[in-house]
């Protein structure tokens, strides 16, 4: 009796601490942004936040700051490359899955396998080749450079092991019944596909929302820059100018994060499901 | 045309776009940045073949040194924390909070993964600004001496290294919570049973079940770490000195400033190439659990 009473308050006291430990990892992870928001809303040049600074007169901020250096331009940039960078990937890689997955032919699983072992290969070691090639096709500079290399295995992986649990019966009925191939694709296959889809979504978005390196390496004009790179060019010109980066900053952020308020559960999942980042 | 070959055909036109994406952009820059790198190339001037070269050269280049060490201690001082925290916060969420507030804190741990590194190191650099700095602040309020974060040799990688635990922390810990969820829920029980302590239910049941996850975690966590570029371009670039200076951003400076050194640009990528291949063998060789036949 008296040591499980003994072992009761210990394991109290274990969770008191975890849960202080906790919370205070929590809003560490919270407050940053809040900081970040509120910093951009005051016109005193300083790290240090005092709430009398916030004052409607801090928004001008954002206004000087969409007006510089093409950031309202890289800003459009940012949104279309984005959105391209999902529908190719979505497209592209539900097609191979499918493939794969549903269709024999030799050389499937060499193929396969050829596929998983790119994923192995960072971004970062083909960083060059892959300017050079796109150099060498007057690719630099273009909205195509900046979303084709997202497109990788990544997606198909992703897609498959979904698309492998789909039943060929499904698919077969139609082709008894005389649907052609591409309809029982499009009207079918991509259908049941949906909530993969928008795991691979996310992950696309997030991922090229956020790129940096290559944006950095393949833009060389500044009307074609993201806003990860002018927000980077802006923290090392205005170095003292804390309001006005943490506006640049708080753009940056705010669409990964509305996209993150709006589809939490599929986020998680997607992460849980493949546990894998692109 | 035959049924099979019809459906091979069909199989062929579906992978097709995406193989010839792989292939131009990353299978054949595989074998250009192996051939490169025993040449020495710039922009102004076409490759020449210099043999090993450029693998001497990193051998006594102060930066890829550098770089090299720093890599060392980043995977060391983040892997272990970000591992463990995360394991932590996944174990005691699942034991003690599976309702809205856990819910509310798994949720706001995930929101730096998804904030790009540019803009969270944009704001941590001011945080941990030295005069006027949150951090700082806070250590003054309990009577500690102010540290220059990011202003000296001393602090400015580790202090990088806390920005990327704090930003990878929720990750993990979503990745760990999904196996958690995984176990079946007789072991618990039976474990309860017998009268085991919530730690011993952690000890001895999540752990050792988990061992696969981890594994994961910390190979990824270790691929990530050399891959480390844009907190340290955007919070110090590199410096004060070399303190902060990573491989990839020695790939950066020496391809795409100046000339444009392509062919030692991509020695030291092959040599990243070489230890995220050798973590990755060690990873299926030895930790991998057995396919189940």
């Amino acid at each position: 009796m008296r040591t499980k009473m003994m072992h009761r308050k210990n394991f109290n006291v274990l969770t008191v601490i975890g849960v202080i430990a906790m919370v205070i990892f929590t809003i560490s992870c919270i407050y940053p942004f809040i900081y970040m928001v509120l910093l951009s809303l005051t016109s005193s040049n300083t790290a240090v936040l005092r709430l009398q600074d916030i004052s409607l007169k801090g928004l001008s901020n954002y206004y000087y700051v969409l007006k510089s250096r093409n950031f309202l331009r890289s800003l459009f940039n940012s949104v279309l490359v984005s959105v391209l960078a999902c529908f190719f990937n979505n497209i592209i890689s539900a097609m191979a899955a499918y493939g794969f997955a549903k269709k024999r032919f030799p050389g499937n699983r060499f193929l396969f396998s050829l596929f998983m072992l790119t994923l192995m290969v960072p971004g970062q070691v083909t960083l060059i080749p892959d300017f050079l090639i796109m150099r060498s096709f007057n690719m630099l500079n273009t909205y195509l450079s900046l979303y084709i290399l997202i497109i990788n295995a990544f997606g198909v992986f992703l897609v498959k092991q979904f698309m492998d649990s789909v039943p060929d019966e499904l698919l077969e009925a139609a082709k008894v019944d005389g649907c052609p191939e591409h309809k029982i694709f499009i009207q079918i296959a991509l259908p049941l596909l949906k909530p993969v889809l928008v795991s691979l979504t996310i992950f696309t978005f997030v991922n090229i929302w956020n790129s940096f390196l290559w944006p950095l390496v393949a833009v060389t004009k500044s009307d074609m820059y993201t806003l990860t790179v002018v927000l980077s060019l802006l923290k090392a010109q205005y170095t003292a100018n804390y309001g006005f980066i943490m506006a640049g900053a708080t753009v940056t952020f705010v669409f990964p994060f509305i996209l993150y308020i709006t589809l939490q559960k599929q986020f998680v999942e997607g992460i849980a499901l493949s546990g894998v980042k692109g | 045309m035959s049924r099979k070959t019809r459906e091979a055909f069909e199989g062929y036109v579906y992978i097709i776009p995406s193989f010839i994406i792989l292939l131009i952009f990353y299978i054949i820059p595989i074998f250009m940045s192996g051939y490169y790198s025993f040449t020495s190339y710039s922009l102004v001037k076409a490759p020449r073949f210099v043999g090993l070269r450029n693998y001497m050269k990193m051998l006594t280049d102060s930066y890829v040194l550098a770089a090299i060490k720093n890599t060392f201690i980043y995977t060391l001082v983040t892997v272990p924390f970000q591992t463990i925290l995360a394991l932590l916060f996944a174990a005691f969420l699942a034991m003690r909070f599976r309702n809205w507030f856990g819910e509310m804190i798994r949720s706001a741990m995930f929101i730096p993964v998804i904030a790009s590194a540019v803009a969270c190191g944009a704001v941590w650099a001011v945080l941990m600004d030295t005069d006027n700095g949150l951090l700082n602040f806070i250590l003054h309020f309990f009577g500690a001496k102010g540290i220059n974060w990011l202003g000296s040799s001393q602090y400015a990688l580790i202090s990088i290294c806390i920005v990327a635990i704090w930003k990878n922390v929720g990750y993990f810990l979503v990745i760990y919570y999904a196996g958690i969820m995984g176990i079946s829920r007789d072991l618990f029980e039976a474990a309860e049973i017998d009268g085991a302590s919530k730690w011993q239910e952690f000890r001895l049941i999540t752990i050792p079940m988990l061992k696969p996850v981890t594994y994961l975690i910390v190979t990824l966590g270790i691929i990530w770490s050399f891959q480390v570029f844009d907190l340290s371009y955007v919070m110090t670039g590199g410096g004060p000195g070399k303190s902060t200076v990573t491989l990839v951003m020695d790939i950066y400076n020496q391809a795409f400033k100046g000339n444009g050194k392509m062919g030692y640009a991509s020695a030291i990528a092959m040599v990243l190439l070489l230890f995220i291949v050798i973590v990755n063998l060690i990873e299926n060789r030895f930790f991998k659990p057995k396919e189940e036949v």
